[in-house]
C-alpha cells in the first residue's frame, strides 16, 4: 500500500475519469435516506451519507437473481453465463468493505459462486471515511477500519483527501485521471488526528470480549423468549444485513410451460418456512428459536469457522427492525441476564 | 388431453376475471395449454357438466353459492380461488359483521332481506370447500396467477408465502411508511406481490390476507408504542381481513 494526497476539488474529475470505462455506482439521496445507485453526474454523489438502505451486497448477490434458463422437454440449460460489466463502487464505508470480505469467505472459498465472483472481479472498490452515527457499533468488532478489500480508500481531511492505494489497478486509474501528490508529514499528522477524532465519536462501547462464552452459557436464557415475543418474523434484519447470505432457489415456468427460469432470492432465517423440512416438520418452529439462531450463527457459528463474527456493526438492522431489536441490546441483555 | 377449465364468479366485482384479460401478452400461450370450457365474464353459455379445473372468484354470500361450490368440488379435480373476496372473504366479509338483515334493508329497501333469500354471512370459498390453489390480492396479480396456474398444471403443491411483506419491501429500498408516521399493514400481510403498493408510494392495505408468520399481537403493541391509533389499524385491517384470524390460525 502507498499513499497520495488529492485536493477535494478534484473529486468530480476522478468520478468522471472512472466513468469513461466503468459504470460508477455510489451513494445518492432517496428522500431523507441513501441508496447505492448509478452515478450519471458527480454532483449526485453524496459522500456525506450516513448509511444506505441496502448494503453493497445487492450489487454482487442481487435480491433476485436469474441463474439460468432451462428447456423443460430435455432439461437442457439454455443460458447460465454471467455478464458483469466493469464498474466502480465509489464511496464504500469501512464496515461495508469488511462485510464484503466476510461474504467472500462464503462465495469465493470452498465452493466458488460464479455469479458472485464475476461481479466481484469486475468491480473496483473506492472506500470513503465516515462519521459514526448513533446506530453504528463497528468499533465493537474492529470493523471500523478497512485495511484491505478496496482498490483505493479516501480519508476526508477537509480540504483534501488522504488516499490509501491498495491495488495496481487503483493506482493506475488514479494516475490516469487526477493530479495527486506525495504525502507530507503534515498530511500524515492530519490523517492521524482525523482518525483519532473519529474513534472518539462512537457511542458507548459495546463489550463483546466474552461473547462466544456468553452465548455458550446463555443458550436457555429467558432473554430469547422475550425477544421471540417481540420479533415480527418479518425478515427485514436479514434483507438489510451486509453479511446475511442465505437464499432460496425457485423455478418458474414460462406461460407456455416449455421453458423456465431458475432464480435465487434472498431468504431469512426468521421465516418459519426457512427451517421447514419434509413431512411438515420444523426444527425452529418458534420465533424465539429463530431469533436465537440468527445470533448464534452470526456471533458464534461463523466465528468458529472463520475467526470473525458475521456482523460489521453497520446498524442497518437496528434501523430496519420495527420491533427495535438491535444487536447492541441483545448482547447487553445477555450479559446482564435481562432487559433494562 | 388439455385440462378442461371453468372460470366462475361468486360475490365480487369480477375485477380478477378482468385481470385475466389483462394477461394479453401471455393469454394465447395459456389458452394453448387448456380447454377453456366456460368463462363467466366472457361467455354467455352455460357451465358444462364436467371439467377438471375450477377457477373461482368472489365471496360466498348465498346458499346458492354454497350448493354450487359443493357441486364444483365434487366435479373438479382442482379448485383454484382467485382474489381477496374468494381467498379471505375480502371486502364482502365486512358486511357480515353486525346486523346483516339491517344491512340488506339499507341497500335493497324494506323487503330487501326477503328478496335476498338464501343469503349467508359473506365468507371465503375455503369456509365451504377444500381449496387447492390460492391467488390472493385485490385484484390478483397477473404474474402470480400465471405462476400458480403453472403449478396447478404441473401438479405441484400450492405454495403460499407465509412471511409478512417487510422483507421484500426492504429489497426494493422503500422508505418505511411507519418511519414516516403513516400506517402500513405490511407487518401483517402475506408477501408475494413484491410490495407493489409501497413501491408505488402507497401503504400496504393488507389485501393479500394475514401472513401465517405475522406476529399480530407484537405488531399492534409496536404500532401503539410508535403512537399510531390501534383502533384505526384494526379498522384498516378489517377491510380485507375480517375473517382471517378465524381461518388463518
Amino acid at each position: 500500500m502507498f499513499f497520495r494526497v488529492m485536493e477535494s476539488s478534484r473529486l468530480p474529475d476522478l468520478v468522471r475519469g472512472f466513468a469513461q470505462d466503468h459504470e460508477v455506482i455510489g451513494p445518492v439521496a432517496k428522500d431523507d435516506r441513501f441508496v447505492f445507485a448509478t452515478i450519471d453526474d458527480p454532483a449526485e454523489l453524496r459522500l456525506d451519507y450516513d448509511t444506505t438502505l441496502l448494503p453493497p451486497k445487492k450489487l454482487f448477490f442481487p435480491a433476485e437473481d436469474q441463474l439460468m434458463r432451462f428447456r423443460v422437454a430435455d432439461n437442457e440449460v439454455l443460458d447460465d453465463e454471467v455478464f458483469a460489466a466493469p464498474r466502480v463502487l465509489f464511496g464504500v464505508h469501512p464496515c461495508d468493505i469488511n462485510a464484503l470480505l466476510l461474504m467472500d469467505n462464503i462465495f469465493l472459498k470452498d465452493y466458488v459462486d460464479p455469479y458472485y465472483k464475476a461481479r466481484r472481479d469486475a468491480t473496483l472498490i473506492v472506500g470513503i471515511s465516515c462519521v459514526p452515527s448513533e446506530e453504528c457499533f463497528c468499533n465493537a468488532w474492529g470493523t471500523d477500519e478497512a485495511h484491505w478489500g478496496f482498490d483505493i480508500f479516501l480519508t476526508d481531511l477537509g480540504d483534501r483527501y488522504f488516499i490509501s492505494v491498495r491495488s495496481v489497478k487503483g493506482a493506475e486509474l488514479l494516475d490516469d485521471f487526477v493530479e495527486t501528490r506525495e504525502i507530507t508529514d503534515a498530511d500524515t499528522a492530519d490523517f492521524q488526528r482525523v482518525t483519532a477524532e473519529r474513534k472518539e465519536m462512537f457511542a458507548e462501547d459495546l463489550d463483546t470480549s466474552q461473547l462466544p462464552l456468553l452465548l455458550d452459557a446463555k443458550f436457555d436464557s429467558p432473554v430469547w423468549d422475550a425477544l421471540g415475543e417481540r420479533c415480527l418474523s418479518c425478515g427485514a434484519c436479514s434483507m438489510v444485513c451486509p453479511t446475511c447470505y442465505c437464499f432460496d432457489v425457485r423455478d418458474d415456468l414460462a406461460p407456455d410451460q416449455k421453458t423456465g427460469t431458475r432464480s435465487r432470492l434472498w431468504d431469512s432465517c426468521q421465516f418459519s418456512e426457512f427451517s421447514a423440512v419434509a413431512h411438515g416438520q420444523n426444527f425452529r418452529d418458534s420465533r424465539a428459536s429463530r431469533v436465537k439462531y440468527r445470533y448464534y450463527h452470526k456471533q458464534w457459528g461463523y466465528l468458529s469457522k472463520f475467526e470473525r463474527v458475521l456482523c460489521v456493526g453497520c446498524g442497518r438492522c437496528a434501523r430496519a427492525c420495527a420491533a427495535n431489536i438491535t444487536p447492541r441490546e441483545v448482547v447487553s441483555a445477555l450479559a446482564k441476564g435481562g432487559f433494562e | 388431453m388439455a385440462p378442461r377449465v371453468v372460470v366462475m364468479g361468486l360475490a365480487s366485482d369480477f375485477g380478477c376475471q378482468v385481470q385475466m384479460t389483462n394477461i394479453e401478452d401471455d393469454l394465447l400461450d395459456v389458452l394453448g395449454l387448456i380447454d377453456l370450457s366456460y368463462w363467466q365474464l366472457a361467455s354467455s353459455g352455460h357451465m358444462p357438466a364436467e371439467y377438471d379445473v375450477a377457477i373461482i372468484e368472489g365471496a360466498v354470500t348465498t346458499t346458492e353459492h354454497v350448493e354450487l361450490l359443493k357441486r364444483v368440488r365434487a366435479t373438479a379435480g382442482v379448485v383454484m380461488v382467485i382474489g381477496a373476496c374468494a381467498v379471505t372473504g375480502g371486502i364482502p366479509a365486512m358486511a357480515g359483521q353486525g346486523d346483516l338483515e339491517e344491512r340488506y334493508g339499507c341497500v335493497y329497501g324494506a323487503d330487501g332481506a326477503e328478496v335476498a333469500c338464501g343469503r349467508v354471512s359473506p365468507a371465503p370459498v375455503k369456509s365451504v370447500i377444500d381449496v387447492d390453489y390460492e391467488v390472493p390480492g385485490c385484484p390478483m396479480d397477473t404474474t402470480e396467477f400465471l405462476r400458480v396456474l403453472s403449478r396447478a398444471l404441473q401438479g405441484l403443491a400450492n405454495r403460499v408465502p407465509e412471511e409478512p411483506m417487510c422483507a421484500i419491501c426492504k429489497t426494493k429500498e422503500n422508505i418505511c411508511f411507519l418511519d414516516k408516521g403513516e400506517i402500513c399493514l405490511g407487518l401483517f400481510t402475506r408477501t408475494g406481490c413484491g410490495a407493489r403498493c409501497v413501491t408505488l408510494g402507497r401503504p400496504c392495505t393488507g389485501c393479500r390476507g394475514l401472513a401465517k408468520d405475522a406476529n399480530v399481537e407484537s405488531a399492534m403493541k409496536i404500532l401503539a408504542a410508535k403512537g399510531f391509533d390501534v383502533d384505526e389499524v384494526a379498522e384498516r385491517l378489517a377491510v380485507f381481513n375480517t375473517l382471517e384470524e378465524a381461518f388463518c390460525r
